[in-house]
């Protein structure tokens, strides 16, 4: 096991955000995480990558709890995470922006020639290395996803966390992320989970989705046992009169 | 091209003493004092994005502690400087720590407070600190020569800033901006963000210490004026009218401004006007300031 999640709450004031959701990520993996607005996906990211602690509940990477740990701990522990809002550092050129993320982590050690070199690979590696100079700011919206990415990249973590990558992008743009998150898992060979809400990059890119609502974990399984689970239907359209 | 510039500064640099009558000669000075205190401010409030008020403070804790030092303890002027730097950069170490996790108005709020307290407290122990009155403490050299402050206050000057440069351009400067741009994002990118700040703070908090330190044992008289907040919103103004965020905007701010509130002494306290006023102008027509508008128009900074 990989990352863990194990009976994870949190509610903020009175109202109550996750309830109690497990879930397991096997290397290599990659992990859809769907459901309706405000069930939850983004405050699991949240607690996975420390921006706060749960109320309740543990989360282990590779056995190791790290639970209440700060971001930037859980960051040199080995889980990277993207934005729903896309946060680069805009008034950095593109090759600061990967610098940053190596400097934070082991791959900030050895000498800055080899260092600019490994963050233009990066660059490179999500199709940005022309835009190395230029400044964050600049950038189109699926650029500056793109750029966090190679950021997150940048600190080798064993888990990305993705959050709402394809959102925002049209159709030929959705193929390409879909392309790099598919080469992040076989070429770098790390484990992805990953918030969507457009369903056809989901069934085509994972290999297990889980789906939540009202804070619950209401089904897990492959794409297509999914979509046809009657709980999911009934979460996404409603009940039915009949 | 590059060479000549070099030259241009350099002869700019050391001229002065041999070409300035003995009055702007001191504007000079002060000027570089003001240089050393508005860009060590711009590393925190420029690079970091902390804006603090207590930097005037610190200049204040350096200065007293450094005149204090000589006047009761016998300890020579240099080591009270060093000394005065120290403990304005722990005192900035506890400050920070206490306030940076607030961050934003509360470290302002917090770092205001500390400031008028140590005003306070300066001004009221009387028996130690001559009040407004003024402390007299001893000068730096046995032979009173402003043509010696002038190389010291350059050469310091100059130290300060290419420690500045230098930390800018490491690894740690990275970090900084990362935490101006986006303090979750850096977080998320590993950076500790606390940490970091916390440095900043400390090495900015002991550079005002220093200068201040200096500045007291070159006007021979140190009085609660060199911690107040007065002299502080100077500092602001001439980091933000030179333009904040960039290296060069700070020492320009220093300098013109210094050399403005000259010109304008006669007026008594409307210059405080005046200063508000032109950072109004700025603020509005050229938020980066004047080094801002000068790279854009194709200077070279």
């Amino acid at each position: 096991m990989l990352l863990e999640g194990l009976e994870l709450a949190k509610s903020f004031g009175g109202l109550t955000a996750l309830r109690g959701v497990s879930f397991q990520l096997s290397p290599r993996e990659v992990v859809g995480l769907i459901g309706p607005n405000g069930s939850g996906k983004t405050t699991l990211f949240n607690l996975i990558s420390g921006v706060f602690p749960p109320d309740a509940g543990k989360v282990f990477l590779e056995r190791e709890e790290i639970t209440g740990l700060k971001p930037y701990q859980i960051c040199r522990k080995g889980i990277g995470r993207t934005f729903q809002i896309v946060r680069p550092f805009l008034k950095m050129t593109c090759l600061e922006n990967v610098l940053v993320g190596m400097v934070g982590t082991s791959g900030g050690n050895g000498p800055r020639q080899a260092r600019q070199e490994q963050a233009m690979a990066e660059l490179k590696f999500v199709g940005l290395s022309q835009w190395a100079n230029r400044m964050a700011g600049d950038l189109t919206l699926i650029q500056k996803k793109q750029l966090e990415m190679a950021r997150a990249l940048a600190t080798r973590p064993k888990v990305l966390l993705l959050d709402e990558v394809l959102a925002g992008l049209n159709p030929s743009e959705v193929l390409q992320a879909l392309e790099l998150i598919e080469e992040v898992r076989t070429r770098r060979g790390i484990t992805v989970f990953w918030v969507e809400h457009v369903m056809g990059a989901i069934m085509k890119a994972c290999d297990r989705v889980i789906v939540l609502d009202q804070g619950q974990k209401i089904s897990e399984g492959s794409p297509e046992e999914v979509v046809s689970d009657p709980a999911v239907i009934r979460a996404y359209l409603g009940e039915s009169d009949a | 091209m590059r060479l000549v510039g070099l030259a241009l500064i350099i002869g700019g640099a050391v001229l002065p003493p041999f070409v300035l009558n003995q009055y702007w000669l001191h504007v000079a000075i002060i000027s570089l004092f003001y240089v050393m205190m508005a860009s060590s401010w711009n590393l925190i409030a420029g690079y970091t994005g902390q804006v603090s008020f207590a930097h005037a403070a610190f200049a204040g804790v350096g200065a007293y502690a450094s005149g204090m030092l000589a006047l009761y303890a016998g300890v020579h002027p240099a080591v009270g400087v060093m000394a005065g730097t120290l403990l304005a950069g722990i005192l900035g170490a506890a400050l920070g720590g206490l306030c940076i996790r607030m961050g934003g108005i509360y470290l302002s709020l917090t770092t205001l407070g500390f400031s008028e307290i140590l005003r306070i407290i300066i001004t009221n122990e009387e028996q130690w600190t001559r009040g407004t009155m003024g402390l007299q403490v001893p000068g730096l050299f046995t032979h009173y020569s402003k043509t010696s402050y002038y190389f010291l206050f350059l050469g310091v000057a100059l130290a300060l800033l290419l420690l500045m440069r230098w930390i800018l351009n490491s690894d740690m400067g990275l970090a900084f901006r990362a935490v101006l741009n986006d303090e979750l994002a850096a977080a998320t990118s590993g950076i500790h963000t606390v940490r970091v700040r916390l440095l900043a703070f400390t090495v900015s908090s002991a550079m005002a210490g220093m200068a201040g330190a200096l500045y007291g044992h070159y006007l021979m008289l140190i009085t609660p004026d060199i911690p107040s907040l007065g002299q502080m919103f100077l500092v602001l103004a001439m980091a933000v009218i030179g333009g904040m965020g960039s290296f060069a905007g700070p020492i320009v701010g220093a300098f013109v401004l210094e050399v403005l509130s000259e010109y304008i002494r006669i007026y008594g306290e409307y210059h405080v006007l005046l200063f508000g006023l032109v950072a109004l102008v700025i603020a509005r027509f050229a938020p980066e300031g004047i080094a801002g508008v000068a790279s854009r128009s194709g200077w070279k900074r």
